[in-house]
């Protein structure tokens, strides 16, 4: 009884606080404007003195209040079943404390706006009329009420619906459904017969291959231009899947590997500062190996260091690469602040595409060219050094791997993919400039690598799709888009340590840490 | 590595020395033939110029000091970076600004002034107020820090809860932003600690002034340091501290709260990267979101450069890179642009020939 309480009065101000912050970072209106579209409520005349943009908001904050009384009404840590009306008092705790944290919010800033305070000047988004919209139009003790009645209506209902849902049966009812279906589809002879038939991996792939060249003719141009985006990155991850992934060296200066790559096919192809004005398929392998080579170069000195010490001072060589292109020192040679314009590109290749597309292509070309190479890479003599590298290197160095051969030997061709995209970025944007090659770049790629799961080809890919894909689409939430990701990091890192997609090895490892399940395993196997 | 005080005569070298010493030696002489170039045979700058790079110097180091103080109590308990650290300095930075602009709306009339305002009608008690201020905030902060983003993670590889600490930087970056919008913001100081005054010293010919908000940021940074390092060595508390760094498990069977003192290490630091953010307030005057990052990377170097785990190494790397920075360029003739590269090459070189720091790293097995 108690153990629930608190964990409803918790659940209640945790979601409370959270509520504050999205009004504080100005979340609420956009959210707001999502639900009157998603509802299609934005011409409904609610009364009670609010109009349709009030009532989206209230929605908003009503479902929030539903997901807070969900929360509540599940089994508390230490604490015992729940019923009914358990359920129903944890949902109306919850709802309680959040609705008095915002209600007591509206409160303070009806009351700081009635006295005149501006107080956009210290929060950016408390502009007049979000504030008219979040206090309803009305007094500040009006709002206070509302606020309260709303949460505690939405926390009581949120109760009821969190425990039809979380019910032991129901739930226990529902996931032995879901697995008796998997089951079942998985066995069913038809499908077995396909699975296991020789012709189905060959068919997967040309159909693969089909959509991968229609697709882009079909699309517009703005698509091309994210799938082309989301393909760089997929490069780039491939690259420092092997590095982090596979070898397990932790690298957050790749974006000085991306800019050289860049910079050189900048530099020979473009027509300022140095009018060399070569070809881009020059160019291309021309990048990709200074690159590499200066992954060798780097690789030499810092390899013999801990894995902390290692990721800081590749994060100080990215930074010095990038500070240094721009410097006056270097300006003459790379183009400065200013970076490089009318970097060439592949041009009209086969004639009647044009050189988005053909870029788009090229693009989709390397990185199976590259899945490829890792795959040969992995599955040889020198992945399973690498391996073996990253789970214990002094292990590995008694069973007579060179480590360091083998750690210089990912340093450079993860730097090799890195210029490859480097090369691609700066052809594809015409342009490459300093402010292209911030930390962010190196943080963005090894999420991409971690957040699909360290080690895994498809993880990699799918992690391109999650981070850069889903974020060029959402452009409405330019915004919030880097606080989602970083927040995405953490979540990931909490719930899902191993990634999307984990490669089986690294799953294993990841999940032995724990003890207790594995100890369940064990008993209920006897 | 102290077995071999002398392998140039004991051992055959290997070629991973041979190099390293060569490229010490090139290394030391070039840097004495510049030194011999600018003090000796045409100095580009006269000795007022050098002094004013050396009082620069000092405050800058002193404030690196007490961040990367923080880096290194976290690192010395829990073998980890923690990233965010220089996002929670900018927290205490916004802390402070807020407790100075409040102070002054507030009026504080006094007999020969009527619209004085409280900020500098009491001086003193503003500082504090806003060092009380920005320290609990960055504190809180750190705390919360360490429950939501890392505590879950306590016992996963190791790369786990860096990612996690880089999107917990990534977040407070950005929820700042949003919050207190992307606009740069002046700090404002009370009138007696006006940015640029100060006390006027002569040297040579020409004055060189030694300003108020750096003497108080160097001699706060002292006092809090002298503090830290009873707490350290005299308290319950620092003696817990020093035996979770040691061993976890055994500080665990000697009934030692561990998850408590990890918490209270993370107040700690939290907390002296806000005085130190107040301070860099004050004395440079400008907060906006990003303040916390070039600052929290050059701490980290100092901790580094110092020995990381090693309290008195992070004081003394500080204050070292400081300096370094202000009169880095002039020593060995480059750009003032490029002052961030040299400390960026500081710590890498100072990785590759000597990993354990100036003063050594407390090592101990676990680290290894």
């Amino acid at each position: 009884m108690k153990n629930h309480l608190r964990h409803a009065l918790q659940t209640g101000l945790v979601f409370g606080i959270i509520i504050v912050f999205l009004f504080l970072i100005g979340f609420t209106n956009h959210a707001s404007a999502m639900v009157g579209n998603g509802l299609q409520t934005n011409t409904v005349k609610p009364g009670f003195g609010l109009d349709a943009k009030m009532f989206n908001l209230l929605i908003f904050f009503a479902l929030l209040g539903i997901w807070a009384g969900i929360r509540s009404s599940r089994r508390a840590p230490g604490g015992g079943h729940i019923r009914v009306p358990q359920a129903l008092v944890n949902g109306l705790v919850a709802g309680l404390v959040s609705g008095l944290t915002v209600g007591g919010l509206a409160y303070l800033i009806g009351t700081l706006n009635g006295a005149k305070v501006r107080m956009s000047t210290y929060l950016a988004q408390l502009l007049p009329e979000t504030i008219k919209l979040f206090t309803l139009g009305k007094l500040p003790a009006e709002t206070f009420l509302w606020y309260l009645l709303l949460f505690i209506v939405s926390g009581l209902l949120g109760g009821l619906i969190g425990f039809v849902l979380v019910h032991e049966g129901l739930r226990k009812a529902a996931l032995t459904g879901w697995n008796k279906l998997s089951a079942g589809v998985a066995t069913h002879p038809a499908v077995e017969r396909m699975l296991g038939s020789r012709a189905f991996r060959p068919t997967i792939n040309v159909v693969l291959l089909l959509v991968l060249f229609l697709v882009p003719l079909q699309l517009s141009q703005f698509w091309n231009y994210t799938l082309g985006t989301v393909g760089i990155y997929v490069l780039l991850g491939l690259g420092l899947n092997i590095v982090v992934g596979l070898s397990g060296l932790l690298d957050l200066g790749y974006v000085a590997f991306f800019a050289i790559g860049a910079y050189t096919v900048a530099l020979l192809t473009a027509p300022a500062p140095h009018h060399l004005l070569w070809s881009f398929w020059v160019a291309l392998p021309i990048g990709v190996v200074l690159a590499g080579f200066a992954g060798v170069l780097l690789g030499v000195p810092v390899l013999r260091m801990r894995g902390d010490y290692l990721a800081i001072v590749t994060l100080g060589f990215g930074e010095i690469i990038r500070i240094l292109s721009k410097s006056d020192l270097l300006t003459s040679f790379t183009g400065g602040p200013k970076g490089v314009l009318n970097v060439g590109g592949p041009g009209t290749l086969l004639g009647f595409l044009s050189s988005e597309l053909n870029e788009l292509y090229l693009i989709i070309v390397l990185i199976f060219l590259a899945i490829f190479m890792t795959l040969r890479l992995q599955h040889s003599r020198v992945g399973r050094a690498w391996e073996a590298m990253r789970e214990d290197e002094t292990v590995a160095g008694a069973m007579g791997i060179n480590t360091l051969q083998h750690k210089l030997m990912a340093f450079g061709i993860g730097a090799a993919f890195a210029g490859l995209g480097g090369v691609l970025f700066a052809s594809r944007n015409q342009f490459t400039g300093p402010e292209d090659f911030n930390l962010m770049v190196s943080i963005n790629v090894l999420a991409v690598v971690i957040v699909g799961g360290m080690g895994s080809i498809p993880g990699v890919i799918a992690g391109a799709f999650v981070l850069k894909g889903i974020p060029e689409i959402l452009r409405e939430m330019e915004n919030y888009r880097i606080i989602l990701f970083g927040a995405l990091l953490v979540v990931m890192m909490l719930l899902r340590p191993e990634g999307l997609f984990p490669s089986s090895r690294r799953k294993m490892e990841i999940h032995q840490e724990e003890p207790d399940e594995t100890d369940l395993t064990i008993t209920e196997r006897r | 590595m102290k077995k071999l005080t002398f392998p140039l005569f004991k051992k055959p070298l290997t070629s991973y020395q041979i190099i390293q010493t060569v490229l010490g030696i090139i290394f030391s002489a070039y840097l004495l033939w510049r030194v011999y170039q600018i003090f000796i045979a045409n100095p580009t700058y006269g000795p007022d110029t050098w002094t004013r790079f050396l009082i620069a110097g000092l405050v800058l180091g002193s404030v690196y000091a007490l961040v990367a103080i923080g880096y290194t109590l976290v690192y010395g308990i829990l073998v980890m970076i923690n990233f965010a650290h220089g996002d929670i300095m900018m927290i205490g930075a916004f802390g402070g600004y807020f407790v100075f602009e409040a102070l002054d709306v507030i009026p504080s009339p006094t007999a020969a002034n009527a619209k004085e305002v409280f900020l500098n009608a009491h001086p003193i008690i503003s500082v504090l107020l806003a060092f009380l201020v920005g320290i609990s905030v960055a504190a809180l902060s750190g705390y919360f820090l360490e429950r939501i983003a890392y505590r879950p993670l306590r016992n996963a590889p190791r790369l786990v809860p860096l990612i996690s600490a880089i999107g917990a930087s990534i977040f407070i970056e950005n929820a700042a932003q949003l919050l207190f919008g992307a606009q740069r913001r002046d700090y404002t100081n009370p009138d007696i600690l006006t940015r640029g005054e100060g006390w006027s010293i002569l040297i040579g010919e020409s004055k060189v002034i030694l300003p108020y908000t750096g003497v108080l940021t160097i001699v706060l940074s002292i006092l809090i340091m002298i503090g830290l390092f009873l707490l350290v060595r005299r308290t319950q508390l620092g003696r817990a501290m020093r035996a979770v760094a040691e061993n976890k498990s055994a500080a665990a069977l000697m009934g030692i709260d561990v998850d408590r003192i990890i918490s209270q290490t993370f107040i700690i630091s939290g907390g002296l990267a806000g005085a130190a953010g107040v301070m860099w307030g004050i004395h440079l005057g400008l907060v906006y979101h990003f303040v916390g990052f070039l600052p929290g990377i050059k701490a980290f170097t100092s901790a580094v450069l110092g020995g990381i785990g090693n309290i008195p190494g992070a004081m003394l790397g500080g204050v070292f890179l400081g300096i370094l920075e202000t009169t880095g360029p002039g020593i060995l003739g480059i750009d003032f642009q490029l002052k961030d590269v040299l400390a960026f090459s500081i710590l890498v070189l100072v990785l590759i020939f000597r990993p354990t720091g100036i003063l050594g790293e407390v090592l101990n097995e676990e680290k290894v």
